[in-house]
């Protein structure tokens, strides 16, 4: 007898949980402009985790590694190959940049997925992950054309604009559009697979609250990481493709 | 579609913010019903006023704040939320090059450095102990060269040693030998001078003997 309203509220609170509210924000008002507080709380976290564990595992390098060392020794190797792949022999000064950039969207993106941030409540919007919020990624994405930007003229000086006459000059409207479409690009990439992959297992859990969104999630995992590297990969390499001299 | 969704969730996960949205509507259509249990008016009079109270009601009381939220349901909602992340993102850059990247990238470095110098030393150390194995073989044939050397001269030493000691003992055995026949000869010539003599005289005493002294 008990049984049924009990599961029934059971339901309401997993339908509550579960419930997606997209583009809802919680606003912040600093100095006259709005802020959207969820996604700074979020990062702050991500920012902290990420600062905290490496703290604690690198503090006191081992010549033989503990595992917390050994984890971030093979992160760093990681990153370090992949900016090698992507830049070249001169890829030293930008593995801060393309590891910073692949661990905070990876742990974001991580966030999103394994935290339960229903649990906290904010008076408007929800917590999700940073990388849910177009500010994120845009921000991420200009920062990556600043960078490739930097890394040319500091290479090249002036003359990297010849590279918007090469080939020929009939391309050079193209060469000036592919300026506009790689940030739109990498951010609209980024926004859409996290907003979706989180949309996606809102939508399955909201119609079966158990086990059937498992396999989605898992998924979304998958996608958070795959887009993660796929960020940092793309600005690695466009960074390596503004540094790289025809000669 | 994406409005459609989020009308959907602003009333199916937050029912009790949709409360209040309700709240209005319910005390505005009491009103107009009590409105409308008045008896004075004819209905075809009252039915547009109270249609024009209804509108009203809802379009100033629920309206507004679903079209609040509504309005506020944004996705490319650029604010200061950028920069801010920006800054926040370099900020990390540095913080996390600062403890992370630099000084374990460096360590790293450091280590491997040493792992090669250490497994270069280690082969400069089996060509040593090459040489030096090299080094002790030969010691350990010349050492083998002299003592045969040694041990073949001594051997001669002795044998010539013994050669002597036997001829020498040979010669004296010789001599001795020489001598004692000599002796040997000497005796037997007096010996025999010595019968010839007692022969003569044996001889002439038995002639004397035998015959008559006359």
């Amino acid at each position: 007898m008990n049984i049924t309203p009990c599961s029934i509220k059971t339901l309401k609170g997993l339908y509550d949980i579960s419930g997606v509210e997209v583009g809802q924000h919680f606003y912040w008002q600093i100095g006259g402009f709005q802020i959207h507080a969820q996604v700074l709380i979020t990062s702050w976290f991500v920012i902290t985790i990420l600062l905290g564990s490496v703290i604690i595992a690198v503090r006191n390098p081992q010549t033989i590694p503990t595992d917390g060392q050994n984890f971030f020794e093979y992160v760093l190797e990681f990153i370090r190959d992949l900016s090698k792949t992507q830049i070249g022999e001169e890829y030293g000064p930008w593995v801060p940049f393309i590891g910073t950039m692949f661990l905070f969207i990876f742990v974001s993106n991580w966030s999103g997925a394994l935290l339960p941030w229903k649990i906290i409540e904010l008076p408007h919007g929800e917590l999700a992950a940073p990388t849910n919020d177009i500010n994120t990624t845009v921000a991420l994405a200009l920062l990556t054309s600043a960078a490739y930007f930097y890394a040319g003229l500091s290479k090249k000086g002036l003359s990297y604009f010849e590279k918007y006459i090469k080939p020929t000059p009939i391309l050079l409207p193209i060469n000036i559009l592919e300026d506009f479409t790689k940030p739109l690009s990498l951010s609209f990439r980024l926004f859409g697979n996290i907003l979706a992959d989180e949309l996606v297992v809102v939508v399955l859990v909201s119609l079966v609250p158990l086990v059937v969104p498992i396999p989605v999630m898992f998924l979304g995992l998958f996608t958070s990481g795959i887009q993660a590297l796929i960020f940092a990969t793309l600005a690695a390499a466009y960074i390596g493709e503004s540094m790289e001299g025809h000669h | 579609m994406a409005t459609a969704m989020m009308a959907a969730s602003t009333t199916s996960c937050s029912p009790r913010r949709a409360a209040p949205v309700l709240k209005p509507v319910a005390s505005s259509s009491s009103s107009s019903s009590s409105s409308s249990a008045r008896p004075r008016r004819p209905l075809a009079q009252q039915l547009p006023r109270l249609l024009a109270t209804a509108a009203a009601a809802v379009a100033a009381a629920p309206l507004p704040v679903l079209a609040e939220q509504m309005e506020k349901a944004q996705l490319f909602d650029f604010n200061l939320t950028l920069p801010a992340i920006a800054t926040e993102f370099l900020l990390l850059m540095v913080a996390l090059d600062k403890l992370y990247f630099t000084p374990l990238g460096k360590f790293m470095d450091e280590r491997d450095a040493k792992i090669r110098g250490e497994l270069g030393d280690v082969k400069d150390a089996s060509e040593e102990v090459k040489q030096l194995e090299d080094q002790a073989a030969a010691i350990m044939k010349a050492a083998r060269a002299e003592i045969a050397a040694a041990l073949n001269k001594m051997k001669k030493e002795t044998t010539a040693e013994l050669e002597g000691k036997l001829e020498e003992g040979r010669s004296r055995v010789e001599a001795e030998l020489v001598e004692a026949l000599a002796n040997l000869e000497a005796q037997k010539e007096e010996a025999v001078k010595a019968l010839d003599a007692q022969i003569a005289s044996l001889s002439d005493e038995i002639v004397k003997k035998v015959l008559p002294s006359a």
